[in-house]
């Protein structure tokens, strides 16, 4: 009998798949979290095993040193295509957070994600956001079109009605695909235990019981106190707590919609 | 544990009546929101000097907060009573319907929220109906702000009474319940304020109500018909697979396998899977790849079927659709049509014969016949199948809705014969009447052998043909001689024989022409099936009488003759059954008539549908001149 971690699983099967046959260049938006962890694994399943598409990470160089380490590693442990974006010109300007979170975000991550899609001539990308995530990433499409500047017309989305996703573009736009849209935290967490899914180790506690929930750049992520040292201890732990996931991101917590703000500018 | 299946709802009803409320007040009573969102919208909501709003829970835009409204639809998973429900909240403001519909075509049931105190209101009703086009039949109503409507159980039951009248019409009501979904009440537990509420708090219910659904998705879709729908071919290696869907039924490696619309045929040789699994079953909801035994071509858009049970394909289908853009519905422009997988152009014409609907909105609700340019395949009338569509601009969604089933004469044949491509013309008969100048029609005569239908119906060509009309005839005799050469004359092979007939006209009549039948056609029944194919509209019944002695002694075929010899045992009238029309557009008695004025009578009758515009009027003609004259001049 399907159980609902397959049924997801084949949910999100079904919209990579759409999206690699109608999207022109599409790449794998990958920040060597869980979520895009799991996202590279459906692709695999989805191409029986083949990634016929490159990983995109956009490097904002104040990224938690191990995470970079992972990621080359990985990359050339399973000969995988990888694009990394940067803006360079902004860090040569001297930003970080100090010139304010938001700003720093802005610059980045978001600025250097559009310059890399357009570098790469990018026609779309996956994305493993959420809808649990927070409250805007939570009113997404499962396909939303994404013109040059990146912005996010939240106030008026194209119906996306069964499974029928508005994939035409028109050559100046880029599409964001979220195929863990429906997936909650602890769906990711178990499917990565069902799925013995290869996991950064910052997901797990070190010895002075701290672990992170979430990755990002060190200065705005937090660690969480946790004795989860495995991963069924950081399931379990999930499956009882009572904080949200991303409390430990300082970008979240600026004002009262500041991811709104964010993803209205064309943040992941 | 919990169930493996998740119950699907959705929450919908007219703008302000409380359904994200509802939602993030049960969120919030089981523990659900954590205590930082908690204080955010307490914040929120304190600064803007309001009580706690639950709605802000789902409601996090900062409009949305702003306005005290859902802009878009989200969607959130809950678990109760060791089950799994996905509640989707969907907003109630008409301008946001398509976000609404977005929302509410994932739902398996729907949660009507209907105010105690305002009542049933316009997006109440409409909500209801677009449950109805997107298949969710069930319906389980929620009556909120009891607080404010006092508590009141008069109040209830009216509004219970009225809202069930509704929902009777085409789906099923499965409950009414009281609740106030701001203070919580009547939600997971009894509120004492509605203590003459005498069923189950809402939670309880749902659980009951969606249990049978439940139930029916345990099945996986066994004893449905095979469906997948294809999204792709893989060459990765030397190997092909073909990727995609199943949508409804099962299949296991082994089984012969139907593609629709291209009508090829193969043999499953494995279901593969990463990392590979010796899967040899796959169920409906299950994306995979199969690998064939045969190597064939196919493109994405196909369904694969049993070849003992393969979905209609089909150029025209007839379907119910919600409108849901600000631009109105175009009887000209052409539409993108999603079905299954498949993508292809259409237009759109009014189903019935009705003529065009004018001024289709947003919100509006239309029954259309899509002819498509080439033929898709698709299941109809809401078996599980392949039966929803929607139509798109080329960036947008602008409608969707469900195929309808056949109407019971026009399906007669089709249950027989199975992957028949159906063309239809795709100028539209509006075109084709447009160029050549005058509208299409039937003429269907009816009357004994030697009555004259015959001669009517060559003089009538003559007149229609030179006064411009395109005009065709189809002759009893004649197509008796060929494409009806295997019918007889018993009451079954005469309906055969009119079905064919009346389909012939059809055809003819799609391109604009005016179709004359001379055929007996003496049933009654059999006239009334040639008019539902036809359409009531063009069907022009012309009752050619004659006495039956008259005929008799005309008898031009000799088979009179030959009946009271008893050669022939069935002919109309004599020895077989003439039932004579009850209301004819025309009746000419042909034994005192003559032939000139019964052409005139039928011209006559042609011109008082409008057949023609009428001779341009001479003032319009000087004006038109005159207009023309201004052009040059200026030019
Ligand atoms: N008195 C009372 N007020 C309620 C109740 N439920 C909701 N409300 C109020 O009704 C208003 C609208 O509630 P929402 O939940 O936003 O309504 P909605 O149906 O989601 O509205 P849209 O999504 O915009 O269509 C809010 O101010 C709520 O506080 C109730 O049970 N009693
Ligand atoms: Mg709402």
């Amino acid at each position: 009998m399907t159980d609902y971690l397959t049924h997801l699983e084949h949910e999100s099967v079904f919209i990579i798949r759409e999206a690699y046959k109608k999207i022109r260049n599409l790449g794998l938006l990958w920040s060597m979290g869980k979520d895009s962890t799991v996202l590279l694994h459906l692709v695999r399943k989805s191409f029986l095993g083949h990634v016929p598409i490159p990983l995109v990470h956009i490097d904002t160089s104040y990224k938690i040193p191990e995470m970079i380490q992972w990621r080359d590693q990985y990359v050339k442990d399973h000969g995988l295509r990888l694009i990394v974006g940067q803006n360079k010109a902004a860090l040569d300007g001297g930003m970080g957070p100090d010139k304010g979170r938001l700003v720093c975000c802005g610059a980045l991550k978001t600025q250097a994600l559009l310059d890399t899609i357009k570098e790469n001539n990018i026609g779309g990308l996956l994305l493993g956001i959420r809808r649990d995530e927070e409250g805007s990433r939570a009113k997404e499409r499962v396909v939303s079109p994404r013109p040059e500047d990146g912005t996010w017309t939240y106030k008026d989305q194209v119906a996306e009605i069964w499974n029928h996703y508005n994939l035409h573009l028109p050559e100046s736009v880029h599409m964001r695909v979220h195929p863990l849209l429906h997936w909650s935290e602890l769906d990711v967490w178990e499917y990565i235990q069902r799925e013995k899914l290869e996991i950064m180790p910052l997901y797990y506690s070190n010895a002075d019981g701290k672990r992170y929930r979430s990755l990002g750049c060190w200065p705005c992520t937090g660690t969480i106190d946790s004795c989860a040292t495995t991963l069924d201890a950081v399931v379990e732990e999930i499956r009882l707590t009572k904080t949200s996931e991303r409390a430990g991101r300082a970008q979240d917590n600026v004002d009262a919609y500041a991811m709104q703000k964010l993803r209205s500018q064309g943040y992941m | 544990m919990t169930e493996f299946k998740q119950r699907k709802l959705v929450i919908v009803g007219h703008v302000d009546h409380g359904k994200s409320t509802l939602l993030g007040r049960i969120l919030m009573d089981f523990g659900k929101i954590p205590q930082e969102k908690i204080d955010k919208v307490s914040r929120t909501c304190q600064s803007r000097g309001i009580q706690l709003e639950p709605a802000f829970f789902l409601d996090a835009l900062q409009e949305e907060q702003e306005q005290g409204i859902s802009i878009d639809t989200t969607r959130v998973n809950f678990e109760f009573d060791g089950k799994r429900f996905l509640l989707i909240d969907a907003p109630g403001h008409l301008e946001f319907l398509k976000n609404m519909t977005s929302g509410a075509s994932g739902a398996e049931t729907g949660i009507l929220v209907v105010d105690g105190y305002d009542g049933i209101c316009s997006q109440t009703l409409r909500h209801l109906k677009i449950l109805g086009v997107l298949g969710v039949a069930n319906v389980v109503v929620v009556v909120n702000k009891m607080d404010k409507a006092g508590y009141s159980q008069s109040r209830f039951e009216e509004v219970a009474a009225e809202i069930r009248a509704h929902i009777e019409k085409e789906q099923k009501c499965l409950s009414v319940i009281p609740i106030s979904a701001l203070k919580g009440e009547n939600l997971s537990q009894s509120a004492k304020e509605l203590d003459w509420y005498k069923g189950l708090p809402l939670l309880a219910q749902l659980v009951e109500h969606t249990d049978a659904q439940c139930r029916l998705d345990s099945e996986e879709g066994a004893g449905e018909p095979f469906r997948m729908i294809v999204q792709d071919v893989y060459r990765f290696t030397d190997e092909r697979y073909f990727a995609g869907r199943i949508v409804s039924g099962q299949i296991s490696a082994g089984q012969k396998i139907f593609f629709s619309p291209s009508g090829k045929e193969s043999t499953i040789a494995a279901i593969e899977t990463f990392p590979a699994t010796q899967k040899e079953t796959a169920v409906k909801g299950d994306s995979v790849a199969l690998r064939l035994k045969d190597q064939i071509f196919i493109e994405r858009g196909e369904i694969i079927s049993l070849p003992e049970e393969s979905p209609e394909v089909n150029s025209e289908m007839e379907a119910k659709l919600v409108w849901l853009n600000s631009t109105a519905l175009d009887w000209t422009q052409e539409y993108l049509l999603k079905i299954g997988t498949a993508e292809v152009t259409c237009r759109l014409e009014p189903a019935g014969n009705g003529g065009a609907v004018e001024n289709i909105v947003n919100g509006d609700f239309v029954d259309v016949v899509i002819k498509t340019r080439t033929p898709v395949s698709f299941d109809r009338g809401n078996k599980g199948g392949v039966d929803k569509l929607v139509l798109c601009t080329t960036y947008e969604t602008v409608a969707c809705g469900s195929i309808k089933a056949l109407s019971s004469h026009a399906g007669i044949k089709s249950a027989k014969s199975k992957n028949i491509v159906v063309e239809s013309g795709f100028v539209r008969r509006q075109e084709h009447e447009h160029k050549h100048g005058h509208k299409g029609a039937v003429l269907w005569t009816t009357g004994l052998s030697g009555a004259g239908k015959s001669t009517l119906a060559r003089a009538l060509e003559r007149r229609l043909f030179d006064d411009g009309y395109r005009v065709v005839v189809l002759d009893g005799d004649n197509l008796r001689s060929g494409i009806c050469a295997d019918l007889g004359f018993e009451p079954q092979d005469r309906s055969e024989n009119i079905r064919r007939v009346a389909h012939m006209a059809k055809l003819f009549l799609n391109t604009g022409a005016v179709v004359i039948t001379a055929c007996i056609s003496p049933y009654e029944k059999d006239r009334r099936m040639a008019e539902e194919i036809i359409g009531e509209e063009d069907f022009n019944e012309l009752f050619i009488f004659c006495p039956v002695e008259v005929c008799q002694q005309r008898d031009p075929k000799g088979l009179y003759k030959k009946a009271s010899g008893g050669q022939i045992k069935d002919l109309s009238g004599l020895n077989a059954p003439y039932q004579p029309p009850a209301k004819p557009k025309l009746r000419l008695d042909t034994s005192t008539v003559g032939i000139e004025a019964e052409v005139e009578a039928v011209m006559k009758l042609l011109h008082s549908k409008g057949i023609k515009p009428a001779p341009v009027g001479k003032e319009f003609v000087a004006g038109a001149k005159y207009n023309s004259g201004i052009n040059k001049a200026s030019q």
